[in-house]
């Protein structure tokens, strides 16, 4: 049996599928077949054709206008590039206090007070006002203060995180899943068009809880972020509770695995620092 | 990735600044009239489009090219420029006077839009006035955000159905009922135009 012949207005619906080429075979051809017998639907068509047609004048041919401040995106090649050792230029508003953060940066964050505490959702807010995503890792209970705090900063959490731009990682047990975990999030996010990728980690919070990577895999996993998030468009902040974890997680995690530390208001550059080869190697052999 | 990709993406970690340079010039242009469709300071034109050379600049060593490096600029792009369009017009006081469309205004058709000078003009060229280019410029500034960038990439820029849903990370069928209804809408505008060239176009 023949199909049904093709009406004025359902060619009119399927022009733009027609012009595409994506008309399944026997549409197009009730398509043409129609188009054949109606002058009024071939008009139809040649008009969509001419729309498109000026609408392609629209864009200017090469050559006829400058690339005005193409100049200055070749400098920024030059000197933001990931590519360039040496220290990264600090531009980015960190969100906590004033200080400014670059690319690659692992900061622990040193607390003692709650509002100390509540001050790292502004690093989080700070990301979602310049379109980067933030990826949450840690705790329940430490991501339903930051979320709170987020909400009351007038930010719509459920909307971020129907948007991916606000997202909590797994936590896993071993440093290696871990590192796997927070890198497929980071290239995710940069495929979807973010510019960055900022991490918040409460993992210290959870310690003994079933599942929870032990002092030995946080440690291992802090020192090895440092060489990850080096060439990656990412900010690390690792918050570290000064009350309550024992002393060699603070010294060992805290101040010996991070390049930069946060305490009292102020970004420091960190000369206790440990290279991460020999952090892990003493590591292994203690 | 293609191979070709691929070794300019290599090109790029290594910080081999040729191969940025054919870069920007390939989609600096474009990146322009893009962010402008969301924007309409001309210096936060600039800023947008300075801030996705900066996220290629950072992201390149991230980027793993499941899609291709065009669409995924443009990503960085519309992602940059939505986020700064929903602060622009929070704070809408803070700016200057809004500027038109590129060629919206008479004034600016002279800069932004050459039209070549043609002995003999085919029916699309008769179609080419000014007050042609200012009607369309008119519908496309009154479009949906989402209608604007479909038919300003597709039917301006050019681009594939394909590459355009995965800028936009849209389906194929959502973007074509975008297309269609944005493309009505100018049709509508360019009716009195497309009358008298109606017999030109069927001769053709």
């Amino acid at each position: 049996m023949m199909p049904a012949a093709m009406t004025c207005g359902e060619l009119a619906e399927a022009v733009t599928t027609y012009l595409d080429g994506a008309l399944p075979p026997e549409e197009r051809d009730r398509f043409e077949a129609h188009r054949q017998r109606c002058p009024h639907c071939e008009t139809h068509v040649a008009q969509v054709r001419l729309t498109v047609s000026a609408l392609g004048r629209l864009r200017p041919s090469a050559g006829e206008h400058p690339s005005a401040g193409s100049e200055r995106i070749l400098e920024l090649f030059r000197t933001r590039g990931l590519h360039r050792p040496g220290p990264r230029v600090r531009d980015i508003p960190l969100g906590v206090g004033t200080e400014l953060a670059a690319p690659g940066d692992h900061i622990a964050y040193f607390w003692e007070s709650e509002r100390e505490f509540d001050a790292t959702a502004g690093f989080l807010a700070a990301g979602v006002s310049l379109g980067q995503a933030c990826v949450l890792v840690g705790h329940d209970a430490a991501h339903e203060r930051l979320l709170a705090s987020l909400e009351r900063r007038g930010l719509s959490v459920p909307a971020l995180i129907q948007e991916r731009q606000l997202q909590i990682a797994s936590v896993r047990s071993s440093a290696d899943g871990q590192l796997l975990e927070l890198d497929e999030r980071i290239k995710d996010a940069v495929d979807r068009g973010m510019p960055a990728v900022r991490i918040l980690g409460n993992l210290n919070w959870g310690r003994g809880t079933a599942g929870w990577p032990s002092d030995r895999e946080i440690l291992r996993l802090e020192a090895q972020v440092t060489s990850a998030a080096a060439r990656l468009p990412c900010i690390v902040v690792c918050v570290y509770d000064v009350t309550s974890l024992p002393g060699p997680l603070l010294v060992k995690g805290g101040l010996e695995c991070h390049p930069l530390t946060f305490r009292r208001d102020c970004l420091r550059l960190n000369e206790h620092h440990v290279p991460p080869a020999r952090f892990l190697e003493e590591l292994s052999a203690g | 990735m293609s191979l070709e990709e691929s070794a300019l993406v290599d090109a790029l970690r290594r910080g081999d600044e040729d191969a940025f340079a054919r870069l920007v010039e390939e989609h600096h242009p474009s990146l322009r009239r893009v962010a402008r469709l969301y924007v309409a300071n001309t210096a936060i034109v600039d800023e947008v489009v300075q801030d996705t050379w900066l996220g290629v600049i950072r992201g390149i060593w991230a980027f793993e090219g499941r899609s291709s490096l065009k669409t995924w600029i443009f990503r960085i792009l519309v992602n940059r420029a939505r986020t700064r369009a929903v602060r622009e017009s929070r704070d809408a006081r803070s700016l200057g006077p809004e500027e038109p469309l590129p060629f919206s205004d008479s004034s600016d058709l002279g800069h932004w839009v050459q039209p070549s000078p043609d002995p003999d003009p085919s029916p699309e060229q008769a179609l080419l006035t000014k007050e042609l280019r200012g009607r369309l410029a008119t519908v496309i500034d009154t479009l949906p955000p989402n209608m604007k960038i479909v038919l300003w990439l597709r039917d301006v820029e050019g681009w594939s159905s394909d590459d355009v849903c995965n800028a936009l990370a849209i389906q194929e069928t959502n973007q074509r009922v975008l297309l269609h209804r944005a493309r009505s809408r100018a049709q509508e505008a360019l009716e009195p135009y497309l009358e008298g060239a109606r017999g030109a176009a069927r001769r053709g």
